[in-house]
């Protein structure tokens, strides 16, 4: 954020917090307070002994002293210094002049980021191959011309599907690439902890989320400081999925909470008088052939505790040795990264044409103030209609990330592999199959590229019906070919391949991984075909 | 809302759609009736009767038809469809033209839309720009209403504004509103239960009495939940009168349009004679179709609509479907995936 709007902005989070609180009365008040201190002694207490978390803790028993001797303006003092706390640590050191030098120096940087960190794998990185050319793996697709249109007219929420801790770096450097603005995004604190990943991160727009503090008061600083922020005009990055999709499918559900900002924003730019309300809402889908953290993301699905462990710092993303592994396949296996843009919504669901107009279904326009107006013209608040509004918005982001989807080879040979080893054993459950292979584990080669083709005619079908879209191996090879290629794609990277070749048949040497990549293609109802 | 009296406009002038409207303008709310034909329009308007549906039963005075589809649409707070499910998608979007975000929209009508499977209120949200959108389903013969006998029926929304205007337009003396959040389960049971009020009268034509009525009830609502759940719906729904209570009346009422193709079904008469006499849409002739469909694509079993099918569309007689149902393999009655035989 420019240093101009960036103390305004923490001015209005901290007045808008504050009386959202402070209107709700003061037990309310009292209990906020008392519910941060809980929440931040919580996670303090958790951290290792040190200086650091003696000073902390005795800083909580302060305030807590002081909450609980104090008056009502002192509890609104001690809410203001909280809530500004929060606001400060949140907001990031954005500028632009930096942004326009990191950008550039993505590509160069990446490969920066990996000597610096490794001197080992400086020897061995081949001479040629000094300069990462990311722009010629990573394809910038779909309603490009449609957006750049709308971009002038209203602030643009970027909302994409979410697979890898790389989609941010690459989704802001792809956007850059295009010509549009820098994004502002919140970011997990894990994502900061190399420092040469650090400053690409806050130069390209990101600020610091911090997953471990729970307090109510700090979750509503997020979501305040994004909607200021919108207000302000800032276009903003928000993956709505919440974290990464732990089981490799295109995200169903939604976290509808900083999705909703998006008609805060809008409805405070009404109220304001802001010249340019509108905002837009831009689907989009980050297809990859090989997933970074495919393994512990999987590992942790299958664990079911995907969602208690939703921060998890130890995965491969940590390991710069394995960062380098997975950029060296990229570069060697010349695959592609797909960000597709679909498009443009506005905050209520409905299609945005290339004036930055909302369109029904039939393409008529839209008086879109009206939704959030009583008949007789007035603005009115209503929680609940906001909230419907906003699942709404979530329903039509979630058809357009199955419609944006790129079938590559991986997934489309993973599922017809996976689905036809569980028709060869019948009635086992899941965990079993991916646990013992089954009785019939593998399948002969001629086989697997019969299943292939006949998937690829179904997922063809689908993609002429406009409902997913094929990368250019999948619109171009047949089933060997096909074949061929996934494996080899899945001979680079992994540890384990999730499918090897052994003489004339198809194992799988990592099912946990087949069944990831098969999961890209769930929610077409191709499940019957595929086995058929 | 300001304190002037609230605008209805209702699109359709069958027999419900003329009651709702009726219901409304006894509410207080100024009412405009849009339906296509103009004498029928001039007969309402001058002599306060819809006599091809509802005989001389003098409605409201606050009610008003027209023909002019922007009339009815354009000033109203609330605008409910009662519109044959076969149209329903070609008048939802010329209704379209009108509709503007602040307006509450409610589908009446119980049926689903072949192919896509699309219930009436999502039509109503791909055709206008309307976003406050629920369905209105209960059991309301509407003979029965509008001779001024006491009646409830149900107002489902995720809106509760949608809700809140429904009541306190269409909430009256005789005419209790309940609310429900459960959309998706509200309007298939409205939809589904009329198959199974085809296989009740069929029943009822062959001379069976109040047992089989009781079986084909709570076996038809096995059913219908079975096939709502699996869909998302709240399996509460089916208890309250949107489900048990829509199918009750449905299955034991000859005012029941389709409980009457059921009768003709079991003297033999074919379907378009059927029809042709009824005079007024069957809604579960096509429902039996798509819930078939539906049913096959979910996987889910529905012997009862499987043998209203076989009875309207595959020539099978009345006393062969009777047979097969009653010689199916023993089962446990509370078993919600219909797997367990005895």
């Amino acid at each position: 954020m420019r240093p101009k709007d960036q103390e305004r902005a923490i001015e209005e989070v901290v007045s808008r917090v504050v009386n959202a609180a402070a209107t709700a009365g003061g037990q309310q008040l009292e209990a906020a307070i008392a519910d941060t201190i809980y929440h931040e002694r919580q996670r303090v207490q958790k951290e290792r002994p040190s200086k650091e978390r003696s000073r902390q803790l005795a800083t909580w028993d302060r305030t807590r002293s002081r909450l609980l001797a104090g008056s009502d303006t002192t509890r609104r003092a001690i809410l203001r210094e909280l809530v500004e706390a929060f606001a400060r640590e949140v907001l990031g050191n954005f500028d632009e002049r930096v942004h326009a030098l990191a950008t550039r120096a993505i590509p160069v940087g990446l490969t920066a980021l990996l000597r610096a960190t490794s001197p080992f794998q400086l020897i061995r990185w081949r001479p040629g191959r000094s300069k990462m050319r990311l722009e010629q793996h990573l394809t910038v697709d779909g309603e490009l011309d449609h957006v750049r249109a709308i971009a002038s007219k209203g602030t643009l929420i970027c909302a994409p599907t979410h697979s890898s801790n790389l989609d941010s770096i690459l989704l802001g450097f792809g956007m850059h690439e295009q010509g549009f603005p820098p994004l502002l995004y919140g970011a997990g604190l894990n994502l900061f902890e190399n420092p040469l990943m650090s400053f690409f991160m806050h130069n390209l727009g990101a600020y610091k989320v911090d997953r471990r503090k729970t307090a109510p008061i700090y979750k509503d600083v997020l979501k305040t400081y994004a909607t200021v922020s919108l207000e302000l005009g800032y276009d903003n990055l928000f993956f709505p999925g919440g974290t990464r999709a732990r089981s490799g499918e295109v995200e169903k559900k939604l976290k509808l909470g900083l999705l909703g900002t998006g008609l805060q924003a809008y409805a405070n730019n009404l109220r304001s008088g802001n010249p340019k309300p509108n905002l837009y809402v831009v689907p989009m889908v980050l297809s990859y052939e090989l997933v970074l953290e495919a393994e512990t993301l999987i590992d942790d699905y299958l664990r079911e505790i995907g969602r208690s462990r939703y921060i998890i710092t130890d995965d491969e993303f940590s390991s710069p040795r394995r960062i380098l592994a997975f950029l060296r396949g990229l570069l060697d296996l010349n695959t592609r990264i797909h960000l597709t843009l679909m498009p443009p919504l506005d905050v209520f669901g409905n299609r945005v044409d290339r004036e930055g107009r909302s369109v029904d279904g039939r393409g008529r326009e839209i008086a879109i103030d009206r939704y959030l107006r009583s008949r007789d013209g007035e603005l009115t608040v209503d929680r609940n209609r906001d909230q419907e509004y906003t699942r709404e918005l979530g329903c039509r982001l979630v058809d357009a990330y199955h419609a944006g989807n790129t079938v590559l080879p991986t997934h489309l040979v993973a599922f017809a592999v996976f689905e036809e080893l569980k028709r060869l054993n019948p009635g086992m459950d899941l965990y079993r199959l991916l646990r013992t292979g089954g009785a019939a584990e593998s399948l002969t080669y001629p086989e697997a590229a019969r299943k292939v083709d006949a998937l690829r005619d179904r997922v063809v079908a689908l993609s002429d019906a406009g409902k997913i879209r094929l990368g250019e191996a999948v619109r171009t090879k047949r089933g060997e070919e096909l074949l061929v290629t996934a494996l080899r794609a899945f001979g680079t990277y992994h540890s384990r391949p999730a499918l090897e070749r052994l003489g004339d048949r198809i194992f799988s040497r990592d099912r946990n991984l087949l069944f990831y990549y098969r999961n890209r293609l769930v929610g077409y109802r191709l499940e019957e075909e595929a086995t058929s | 809302m300001s304190d002037r009296p609230g605008r209805v406009g209702v699109l359709g002038g069958g027999s419900w759609g003329t009651i709702l409207a009726h219901l409304a303008a006894q509410c207080g709310s100024e009412t405009v009736l849009w339906m296509r034909n103009a004498e029928r329009v001039e007969e309402l308007n001058t002599h306060r009767t819809n006599r091809r549906y509802l005989g001389e039963t003098p409605l409201a005075d606050g009610l008003r038809a027209t023909t002019d589809m922007e009339e009815a649409v354009g000033p109203a707070d609330l605008v409910i469809f009662a519109i044959p499910s076969k149209a329903f998608r070609e008048q939802a979007g010329r209704a379209g033209e009108f509709v503007t975000g602040d307006q509450v929209l409610l589908s009446a009508t119980k049926g689903l839309e072949p192919d896509s499977f699309n219930r009436m209120s999502e039509v109503l949200c791909q055709e206008t720009c309307a976003r406050k959108v629920g369905a209105i389903s209960g059991p309301n013969l509407a003979k029965e209403i509008v001779a001024g006998q006491p009646s409830a029926t149900v107002v489902a929304s995720r809106f509760r504004e949608v809700i809140q205007v429904g009541a306190s337009m269409l909430h009256g003396a005789n005419f209790r509103i309940y609310g429900n959040e459960d959309v998706r389960g509200v309007e298939l049971a409205g939809a589904l239960k009329n198959v199974v009020a085809i296989a009740s009268g069929t029943a009822k034509g062959l001379g069976f009495g109040a047992n089989v009525r009781a079986l084909l009830v709570t076996r038809g609502l096995a059913e219908i939940q079975r096939l709502g759940v699996k869909l998302g719906a709240d399996p509460l729904t089916y208890s309250g009168l949107a489900g048990i209570g829509d199918l009750m009346v449905t299955c034991g009422s000859e005012l029941s349009r389709n409980f009457r193709v059921g009768l003709g079904l079991a003297a033999g008469q074919p379907l378009d004679r059927i029809l042709d006499d009824l005079g007024e849409t069957a809604e579960g002739v096509n429902t039996t179709k798509v819930a078939l469909a539906l049913a096959q694509r979910e996987d889910v079993p529905l012997p009862i609509m499987e043998s209203v099918s076989r009875l309207l569309f595959e020539g099978a007689t009345p006393q062969e479907v009777m047979r097969d149902l009653m010689t199916r393999r023993a089962r446990y009655e509370i078993d919600f995936d219909y797997s367990a035989e005895v």
